[in-house]
């Protein structure tokens, strides 16, 4: 899913003479999954009143073709001033080291903030992460939490590359790359999980952990729905309200029409006598071991 | 019940006393009825029911989805606020190897330390109230966890919990997440380390007994809601404003329908599972009998003894002479100590876990089968 408008930046090659930019190190495009995404919207809920925006560490893979994967993120402490910026790098090693001992596949690959000003403070940031990072170039999250008004909420990723005759490490390009969030099948149904409370935000729902077949009925009562839509569509083309969409037919036809002819009697009742046995034989399975812990509570006399 | 929540009704819409100590004599003011429920120091308000942040479910997922086997196991950082533990982070720790144990014990222990210490730096949450384990197919019922949960229990506030994450079922579309703790009968058991037969019928331990389930809660804070909304919101296809039949449900994320695949790819690894326990425990059943019929033997050959010694005596004494000195049988004959049942009662538990797990499996297959062939049908 992607997480901005497209931009067409994408394509201002860095020429800056004395860069080396070697290709299958410039990141291309960047994917973020919900961790680092969740992590850094709770930093920034726990940043200081005085603190405008928060920055921290973000942990990933690189891929031999520049895309980069965020995997995971850290915060970081930092303060900004009207004269000057810190960051604790005592700390961003600490944590880093601590993160590398459980995973050491992931490494630096950038550094996130919220907001998305970028001012000279990030060139500066963006600085020392380019030196964490080397000899891979840096990449800038900027997240924007879109609690602040007029502004919308998005996340969009940059790479920096130096600008000027005299390349100095106050001033740098953001040359904007796509970003998009990714999430495996697991983390996918931890979303749903996430996203299905009900529309009252910040309130908690109980979940009893659904059995497989409540979840089994959610889905197969969505695509019921979806059944009726299309069928609700298809009529009222037929019915000429409607002007068919040539592109609509077709992906219907290629959904609906894989027919089930290979299920034949057969075969559906020798799976079906698996089916039942496996689920006879764990109705046995578990009975057996009930018996067997009440056996051993009984006194032996 | 009713009387102190009147009482802190009240309490809370009259505007709250203000408590000025004295300088001289610092008296302790009882605590405010408005405040009885957050400010509890003596961990009085038992826990009712656990709350997991959304950041905290996508952690451990990731964890237990990168860990190899179902060997994630990390801790939980939070607090707990009338009756409720609201866990706001969790940090994995170090998969470690079983060789040099008490090296990685100590490193283990390092680690959490100056985690520990560099997550207070940023303001998280630094107060550890349990831990989380991965698990594949229900399985989470073993000695490490017991373990760790026993100690758990004697040194936090309200005894910590557990949170377990089934990887295998997260994987089919259904994320699971179940909160647990020790019941007092099997901490009780635990504590004197006694899992002899008599000891298990004292207490009523069955395997469903160890444990008790804690209602638990996904909150998603009001940034990350919005948040994920408005992503939703731009990801609406333009297609769907100009045709109104097209347009999707308008989720964020596109709704996956991971639990309609038919394929039954996790069954045979299940049934492998459950064969697998039930072997373990029928050598364990084994090994129990023998040591029984040892202890049986044993208690004979020293009953047998003492009978005979006191036939000699008796004898002796009508023969005139002294009796012979009533030796220490115990001294004589090692009785073995009774043996510990637990590793048995997790084992079955086990084979419950697998069976449940096969079950669903099972009917949820039979489900999806009857949708497929309606569809041939007609």
């Amino acid at each position: 899913m992607p997480l901005g408008p497209p931009s067409s930046a994408i394509y201002l090659q860095n020429a800056a003479p004395g860069f080396i930019s070697t290709p299958g190190r410039t990141p291309t495009s960047v994917t973020v999954h919900p961790v680092a995404l969740f992590s850094i919207l709770d930093h920034y809920l726990r940043r200081n009143d005085a603190q405008d925006r928060v920055i921290g560490t973000l942990l990933g893979t690189r891929s031999e073709n520049g895309e980069v994967e965020v995997r995971s993120a850290f915060a970081v402490l930092h303060s900004e001033t009207a004269e000057q910026v810190a960051v604790d790098m005592d700390y961003h090693r600490t944590m880093y080291e601590l993160h590398h001992r459980v995973n050491p596949k992931e490494v630096i690959v950038g550094w996130y903030s919220t907001g998305s000003n970028l001012n000279t403070y990030s060139a500066l940031i963006q600085n020392f992460y380019s030196q964490e990072t080397t000899p891979h170039q840096a990449i800038h999250l900027a997240l924007n939490t879109g609690v602040e008004e007029g502004q919308q909420a998005g996340v969009k990723a940059f790479i920096g590359s130096p600008v000027g005759v005299n390349p100095k490490p106050e001033n740098c390009v953001f040359v904007p790359i796509p970003c998009e969030l990714r999430f495996s099948d697991a983390e996918r149904s931890g979303l749903d999980l996430l996203t299905s409370s009900p529309s009252t935000p910040g309130s908690a729902t109980f979940t009893n952990p659904a059995s497989d077949l409540e979840v089994l009925e959610r889905s197969l009562q969505q695509v019921s729905d979806m059944l009726d839509r299309v069928l609700a569509y298809v009529q009222s083309v037929l019915s000429g309200k409607v002007k068919g969409d040539a592109a609509v037919g077709r992906y219907l036809m290629d959904a609906l029409g894989p027919s089930t002819e290979d299920l034949e009697r057969g075969e559906f009742n020798s799976h079906l006598q698996d089916t039942l046995m496996v689920s006879y034989l764990a109705n046995l399975v578990r009975s057996q071991a009930e018996v067997s812990s009440r056996l051993a509570l009984v006194k032996a006399s | 019940m009713a009387a102190t929540s009147m009482a802190a009704a009240l309490a809370a819409s009259l505007p709250a006393p203000q408590a000025a100590p004295t300088p001289s004599a610092p008296t302790y003011e009882a605590i405010p009825a408005s405040m009885a429920k957050v400010i509890d120091i003596e961990a009085e308000i038992p826990i009712t029911s656990v709350q997991l942040d959304a950041m905290v479910v996508s952690k451990i997922i990731k964890h237990a989805k990168e860990a190899p086997g179902s060997s994630a196991h990390g801790l939980l950082l939070g607090l707990d606020l009338d009756g409720t533990f609201e866990v706001s982070n969790s940090f994995p720790l170090p998969h470690h190897s079983n060789d040099e144990d008490d090296k990685s014990v100590k490193s283990v222990a390092r680690y959490q330390g100056s985690m520990l210490r560099s997550l207070k730096e940023v303001q998280a949450d630094d107060s550890v109230i349990g831990f989380y384990q991965g698990m594949a197919l229900g399985s989470f019922f073993n000695q490490t966890l017991v373990d760790t949960q026993a100690i758990h229990q004697e040194k936090l506030r309200h005894g910590g919990i557990i949170i377990v994450h089934d990887i295998s079922q997260t994987a089919r579309g259904n994320a699971s997440f179940r909160a647990f703790r020790l019941t007092r009968s099997f901490l009780d058991a635990y504590k004197r380390n006694n899992f002899s037969a008599t000891s298990l019928i004292d207490h009523r331990l069955t395997f469903s007994a160890i444990l008790e389930e804690v209602p638990l809660k996904i909150r998603t804070n009001a940034l990350v809601s919005s948040f994920l909304s408005t992503l939703s919101e731009a990801s609406v296809p333009p297609a769907a404003q100009t045709n109104p039949a097209l347009a999707t449900s308008s989720a964020a994320i596109p709704p996956s329908y991971s639990g309609l695949n038919l394929g039954t790819g996790n069954t045979p690894r299940n049934l492998e599972l459950i064969v697998e326990a039930l072997d373990n425990y029928r050598t364990e059943e084994g090994n129990l009998a023998y040591l029984q019929r040892q202890i049986a033997r044993e208690k004979a050959k020293a009953d047998a003894y003492v009978q005979k010694r006191k036939e000699e005596n008796a004898s002796r004494v009508a023969a005139g002479l002294a009796p012979l000195p009533e030796e220490d049988v115990s001294r004589l004959f090692k009785i073995p100590p009774e043996p510990s049942r637990l590793e048995s009662l997790l084992l079955l538990g086990r084979i419950d876990a697998y069976g449940k797990s096969l079950e669903e499996t099972a009917s949820t297959g039979l489900v999806k089968m009857y949708a497929a062939k309606g569809n041939t049908g007609n």
